[in-house]
């Protein structure tokens, strides 16, 4: 731990309790972090302690690891015990109050190695906490620590990682808001959208779907609007040509998808293309759109090979392969969930219901 | 990797035999990584569960330190819910730093305790398996006065020994002592006697100490009679070392005490409590891996050829009766001339078995 406390994490924590969990006394609050978020991690327990919570904090080696070290565990352990948590594990989650979530990696390469089987039994052990922290009403929230993996991976100095970090997370998160929320309501009260930019035509359909605005309540940073598109409305060409499609740990090249009837027929990638199609074959809903997102956050015009931060780019739409979010109707079941980020500042429009509503990233509304 | 590591992990994990479906919970700081891993993977071997976590050091971190005095009372249902349901514990020392937790206010430290021991109380009566060891750190090293190389070998050397053959060897010292009654200790400036008439020894092998290698008692607690004086080693206890200390028992009670060092905190001990002033613990050290003092109990009253008397709480699962808010282990070497005598009868020259 540096001795001197970078001024940005103590008022980076107080936007988390204060904000994003709006943390009450007497709730308990689970943590999971990595050893390498340790000033973020030590200022938020010093936080929820004033704030009389009790901090349940779960340190990993291994960037969001829910359940610590089970990922090693699950590789030797008997395969009839993967399926369920131990019940220790289960009651906590279940009496939660507010769940956290620091990305905050040491190697991003680093998760174990767990045989495709193995780690289908282990996700399945997640469903049950993961049904309850996603539905209406639980406080709960994902964000990162700046950690020298995360900063390479970007291709930056921590230094500058860092600024570029607090830079997306420390807005004025009130005008953010009102300024989203007017985008939203917009939609919310459309049918079709239309994007086209860069060897991309697609419409798709949120008839009766309403947007939420994430005003770094579920994210930090925050910065979109998001939908789940109605399932079977996708139609035309998208090509993710500006930015990789980062999942896991993986990076495909050049993404190119064709939709009928909501569906992918058609899929291409310039590198890494067997990832990909083995992606969408893992199972019936990972051909299907979970999501569509409008990034909005000022701070953020780069590409960091990070999808907190991509998805939330000024100027870009990102679409989710895989699970809907059932918070927002979403009904699409899948164990992908990858979301994709098209860049439209070069060309591209957003259109919605025949009517230019952002041209070149900027919006006409 | 240190192949020395898996086999310790194994070492581990059967001091505590987990049975299929337990859940074992495992502590331990970040340093110990490559310890805790081998061990999340030999739970899963054995079809036990592991729930591991990781703390920034061993007394609760910034909580401990900052949190309203009435929250670190009053643990979270959650933890308490934990601790209680858990099958089993390991605490696997890794320090970054050993001095970690010395600014905590030991205010703060007691209420941590305090509130913790209820559900702690099953493994405190060895009702539940439980294990504490250490994992070889720099900052442990650098305690013990040696490089990291040379501490891994004297870790290494000390737990990896054939626990079977010293169970056994222990076993068979421990019947004279619970068949005896007056234990004396002769040595450099010492000549004590106690009893141990109606308690019975616990040999310590694949325990809740690794290293293990000690056989222990509770003394009847009114019967040390005599002087000590730990001339060979400093007494260690909560970052203190004190050398020269010297004690004069009359009626079980200390009734002189003295240190050529830190003397101040040794009789503000002392002054803890009523029983602070008698002896908890009577412990012969059988450990043949451990030869040198390292300024760490854990390790140091194992070494072999030594006794350690604790001034303080006594273990009532053996009989023990004093209790007390201190339990301080002292080491006496004997194999510079000491000996152990059995009512009346050598039983131990020079740190040399004279046992048949």
């Amino acid at each position: 731990m540096g001795a001197v406390l970078d001024p940005r994490v103590e008022e980076y924590a107080r936007l988390l309790v204060e904000r994003s969990l709006a943390v009450q006394p007497g709730w308990q609050v689970m943590i999971v972090a990595t050893p390498s978020s340790r000033p973020l991690v030590e200022e938020l327990v010093r936080q929820l302690a004033r704030a009389g919570a009790w901090p349940l904090v779960r340190l990993s080696y291994v960037d969001q690891e829910q359940v610590p070290f089970d990922s090693l565990w699950a590789t030797e352990a008997p395969e009839e015990l993967l399926g369920t948590m131990a019940p220790i594990e289960a009651r906590t989650r279940e009496e939660l109050d507010a769940w956290l979530l620091i990305f905050g990696s040491e190697n991003t390469r680093g998760a174990t190695v767990l045989s495709a089987q193995r780690r289908q039994k282990l996700r399945q052990a997640y469903v049950p906490f993961n049904q309850r922290r996603l539905a209406p009403g639980f406080p709960w929230v994902g964000c990162l620590y700046p950690t020298e993996a995360l900063a390479q991976e970007a291709g930056m100095t921590l230094a500058d990682y860092a600024d570029f970090v607090y830079g997306a997370c420390l807005l004025d998160w009130e005008r953010e808001r009102e300024r989203m929320s007017g985008y939203a309501e917009r939609f919310d009260a459309g049918e079709t959208v239309r994007i086209v930019g860069g060897g991309t035509d697609l419409t798709l359909s949120i008839v009766g779907r309403s947007g939420l605005v994430d005003d770094a309540h579920y994210n930090v940073p925050g910065g979109e609007f998001f939908y789940s598109p109605v399932e079977d409305s996708a139609e035309g060409v998208i090509e993710f040509s500006e930015f990789p499609a980062v999942y896991q740990g993986a990076i495909c090249e050049g993404v190119r998808l064709r939709f009928e009837a909501g569906k992918v027929v058609d899929a291409s990638a310039r590198a890494n293309e067997d990832y990909l199609i083995g992606a969408l074959d893992t199972d019936e809903g990972a051909r299907r759109l979970g999501e569509l997102g409008i990034g909005c956050n000022p701070g953020i015009q780069r590409h960091t090979r990070n999808t907190l931060f991509d998805e939330k780019i000024d100027g870009t739409v990102h679409l989710a392969l895989g699970a809907g979010l059932a918070f927002v109707g979403g009904l699409n079941q899948s164990a992908v969930h990858w979301d994709m980020v098209k860049d439209l500042r070069r060309g591209g429009r957003i259109e919605l219901d025949g009517v230019v509503v952002q041209q070149d990233g900027a919006w006409a509304l | 990797m240190d192949p020395r590591v898996q086999a310790y992990a194994r070492v581990l994990v059967d001091c505590i035999e987990p049975r299929p479906g337990w859940q074992v919970l495992v502590r331990s700081q970040p340093p110990g990584r490559p310890l805790v891993e081998e061990v999340v993977r030999e739970l899963g071997r054995r079809g036990a569960r592991a729930l591991v976590r990781l703390g920034f050091d061993a007394v609760g971190g910034v909580f401990t330190r900052f949190a309203p005095l009435e929250l670190i009372s009053n643990p979270p249902d959650i933890e308490l819910q934990e601790i209680g349901s858990a099958d089993s514990y390991m605490a696997i020392v890794a320090p970054e730093n050993t001095r970690a937790g010395a600014d905590v206010p030991a205010e703060r430290l007691s209420a941590r305790q305090a509130a913790l021991r209820g559900p702690h109380l099953p493994f405190l009566m060895d009702e539940k398996p439980w294990v504490g060891c250490y994992f070889p750190t720099t900052a442990a090293a650098q305690d013990a006065g040696l490089g990291l190389a040379a501490f891994e070998d004297f870790l290494y050397g000390a737990v990896l020994i054939d626990w079977h053959e010293l169970r056994e060897k222990m076993e068979r010292i421990a019947q004279h002592f619970d068949r005896a009654e007056t234990v004396r200790i002769v040595g450099a400036e010492t000549d004590l006697t106690f009893s141990l008439a109606g308690r019975e020894g616990k040999v310590d092998a694949l325990a809740a100490n690794m290293p293990g290698g000690e056989i222990f008692y509770s003394p009847v607690e009114d019967t040390a009679e005599g002087t000590i004086s730990y001339l060979e080693y400093p007494a260690c206890y909560l970052g203190h070392e004190v050398d020269g200390v010297r004690l004069r028992f009359d009626g079980g009670t200390i009734v002189e005490a003295s240190a050529t060092s830190d003397e101040e905190f040794l009789l503000g001990a002392l002054d803890t409590d009523e029983g602070a002033r008698r002896l908890g613990e009577f412990g012969i050290g059988c450990n043949p891996g451990i030869q040198r003092h390292i300024r760490n109990t854990l390790f140091d009253e194992k070494m072999e050829g030594t006794v350690h008397l604790a001034i303080g709480t006594g273990f009532p699962q053996i009989g023990g009766m004093n209790s007390s808010g201190i339990h301080w282990d002292m080491v006496k070497e004997l194999r510079n001339g000491g000996r152990i005598e059995l009512d009346g009868v050598v039983v131990q020259e020079n740190g040399v078995w004279a046992l048949s």
